[in-house]
């Protein structure tokens, strides 16, 4: 499918000891939600340090928005960004972050702050709240509060569900979907996660990274395609394994991933065929490329 | 619109049927434009590009024209094509209830007179 790149990136390389970052090309769609997936160490922070212009040391091109500005300088305003830790002093209250952020963010809405940190429920009311006395999840909410409160048009969120219950999971993925839906074609997201099956629902395309390089891309209704959830008989297993992308037996029979282009190899075989979820699809891709190394 | 999880049956498949019989069904008109495909995504809590496989598959089908940066807009309806459209349903459904009856063991008799029977229950909308 044809699409516009919000960001794209090309041989995108940075060494530390023991890992190597090395990204031939990147895209990044523009008016779609992408999620950034990988085991611990496959590199997908530093990535988004490297994009979102925390990190500056790193070889390689990157461009943003259609290909227009290649100085992530001038796009910061643009750019929304939330990491796993709080930037903000602990002994900062929650009215204060708002002071704060409309003095550093041209673009900062403080009325939307407001409303998002009522909404969201990380404050009590009444109690002035610091940043210290917050648990992990409100501090969270309290990053995307003053991010979604500004008026960006791609957000680059590092892990933002891993502190979050399934409640306020739930509340994230509608709040990126309403934002993807303002911008009308214009908006991006791109998040890293772990929560794949939480977060599935506003995944529209995918990159999973293995060792620093993208094991596999795609748009998620691709993937599912090229990709297919086979189960099996016992007796089949010898027959199978050979054609299988990824493979597990039990005594009760086999099931693994198979690639839809194998599928008539299977042909003769009595197999049930399935659409994989994204999940499944993610821990082959990355099975796959932990037994390569 | 209403989509299940869990059925079995890809989520953009769902919704492609259900426009699809709205449209057959004239429920939305020629000319009258779907829902954007990122604000329909939003209500029916799921991914845009779900969405968007569902509204290409309508568009490789003839029902809707996509328009640059405006969205889908329903096609004018062969009528005749809508019949052979609503033929080819009774089939498939009528073809399902046989099976159905066979597994039951009624007879041939049997089942005409229950169709029989059922056509004057219905009340004819």
């Amino acid at each position: 499918m044809e699409f516009q790149n919000v960001i794209y990136g090309t041989k995108i390389e940075k060494k530390f000891k023991g890992f190597c970052l090395d990204i031939e090309e990147l895209r990044i769609p523009k008016g779609f939600a992408t999620a950034l997936i990988g085991e611990n160490g496959a590199g997908k922070t530093t990535l988004l340090n490297i994009l979102s212009g925390i990190r500056l040391n790193y070889h390689g091109k990157i461009q943003y928005f259609d290909e227009q500005v290649e100085n992530v300088e001038k796009v910061k305003d643009r750019l929304g960004y939330t990491s796993p830790g709080s930037f903000f002093l602990p002994q900062w209250t929650i009215p204060q972050i708002g002071k704060i952020s409309s003095l550093l963010f041209d673009n900062f809405d403080r009325d939307k702050y407001q409303e998002l940190c009522r909404d969201l429920a990380i404050s009590t009311k009444g109690i002035k709240k610091t940043v210290n006395s917050l648990s992990d999840g409100n501090r969270m909410k309290l990053t995307l509060a003053t991010v979604f409160a500004r008026d960006t048009e791609c957000l680059l969120m590092d892990e933002p569900a891993s502190p979050l219950d399934p409640l306020m999971r739930d509340k994230l993925c509608g709040m990126i979907r309403e934002y993807i839906e303002e911008g009308n074609g214009a908006n991006s997201a791109l998040f890293s996660t772990h929560n794949i099956t939480d977060m599935e629902n506003v995944i529209d395309y995918a990159i999973i990274m293995e060792h620093g390089k993208i094991a596999e891309q795609g748009f998620v209704e691709d993937l599912k395609e090229k990709y297919i959830l086979v189960k099996g008989n016992t007796e089949d297993v010898a027959a199978a394994k050979q054609h299988m992308y990824s493979f597990s037996e039990s005594s009760y029979g086999f099931e693994g991933i198979c690639l839809a282009k194998d599928l008539d190899k299977l042909a003769g075989l009595d197999i049930s065929r399935e659409v994989p979820s994204l999940f499944q699809i993610s821990v082959a891709v990355m099975k796959m490329s932990s037994v390569l190394r | 619109m209403r989509i299940l999880q869990n059925s079995g049956v890809p989520i953009y498949q769902q919704i492609y049927e259900q426009l699809k019989s709205d449209i057959l069904a004239g429920k939305m008109r020629q000319g009258e434009y779907l829902p954007s495909i990122r604000s329909l995504a939003k209500d029916l809590k799921i991914s845009v590009i779900t969405t968007m496989k569902a509204y290409e598959q309508l568009e490789k089908e003839g029902l809707v024209t996509a328009v640059q940066g405006k969205g889908f807009y329903v096609n004018a309806q062969d009528s005749e094509m809508l019949r052979e459209q609503h033929l080819r349903k009774v089939e498939d459904c009528l073809s399902e209830a046989i099976a159905a009856a066979r597994v039951a063991g009624m007879t041939e008799e049997e089942l005409i007179v229950t169709l029989e029977t059922l056509i004057q229950v219905m009340p004819e909308e």
